[in-house]
């Protein structure tokens, strides 16, 4: 009896040690499988180069329009001013006019 | 009117008899005064209102009237009418209502024919709206060559 129970547990034992074997192994062979994909690094994101663009092709043409006239009136300003008292600092005056800045 | 620039220093009862040669037009919001090209047989005087003087450009493929000058009361337009060959070298509209004096040149080459000294005055006031004209866009002619020397030597 006592022959009977030593070998019921030798038997349980190997029995448990076969499952937790054969559990390890498939977990390791799983994490062999699918190995980990690095996902790739993330780039910040960069404006696509314009160089080629002109700028003035993004402005509605009526837009445009007010733009030239604006700069129109503004050089007429800068002239006149000109006129008014001839030196070569008032010649050369900056406009705020969008056309030329 | 009378204090018109093309009448300046012409005693008032002068300046009427001048302005009495021509007729006043009023022209509607939008409504074209000459076209660039046209025969030039009269010259205006501004009463009330505006004047646009544009010319045309070429905007992204399409023409388009481009302001180059805007006159308002008091002030001439259309000289084109006393200097040969008589063209109209813009095109004048009125943005608003306008109320304009015509001033044809065959009456007033009669009349100056008639009154030389009024004719004198007249051509020294003319030669003045010319000669202001001449050397405020030889002054922006001359800042867009100093941007075009600027952009091309950058």
């Amino acid at each position: 009896m006592n022959m009977e129970m030593l070998l019921m547990g030798a038997v349980l034992s190997m029995l448990g040690l076969a499952v937790t074997c054969m559990a390890f192994g498939a977990a390791t062979r799983g994490a062999d499988r699918e190995p980990v994909k690095e996902k790739p690094a993330t780039k910040p994101s960069i404006p696509a180069p314009r160089f080629f663009v002109d700028p003035s092709r993004q402005v509605p043409i009526e837009a445009l329009l007010l733009q030239i006239e604006n700069h129109v009136r503004l050089e007429q300003a800068a002239a006149e001013s000109f006129l008014q008292a001839p030196d070569s600092a008032r010649l050369h005056s900056r406009t705020t006019s969008a056309l030329v800045n | 009117m009378i204090n018109a620039d093309l009448l300046q220093s012409l005693d008032p009862s002068e300046a009427e008899r001048v302005l009495a040669l021509g007729r006043r037009m009023v022209l509607t919001s939008g409504a074209e005064l000459f076209h660039l090209g046209d025969a030039a047989d009269c010259i205006y005087l501004v009463d009330r209102g505006r004047i646009r003087l544009t010319l045309p450009m070429q905007v992204r493929s399409r023409e388009e009237d481009v302001l180059v000058e805007e006159r308002s009361s008091g002030q001439t337009v259309g000289w084109s009418a006393l200097i040969p060959p008589y063209r109209f070298t813009l095109t004048a509209r009125a943005p608003l209502e306008t109320e304009v004096i015509a001033l044809p040149r065959e009456a007033l080459d009669e009349y100056f024919a008639a009154h030389p000294a009024t004719g004198y005055a007249v051509s020294l006031n003319l030669s003045s709206v010319i000669g202001q004209r001449l050397q405020l866009f030889q002054a922006m002619w001359l800042r867009e060559v100093q941007r075009m020397v600027e952009l091309r030597c950058a």
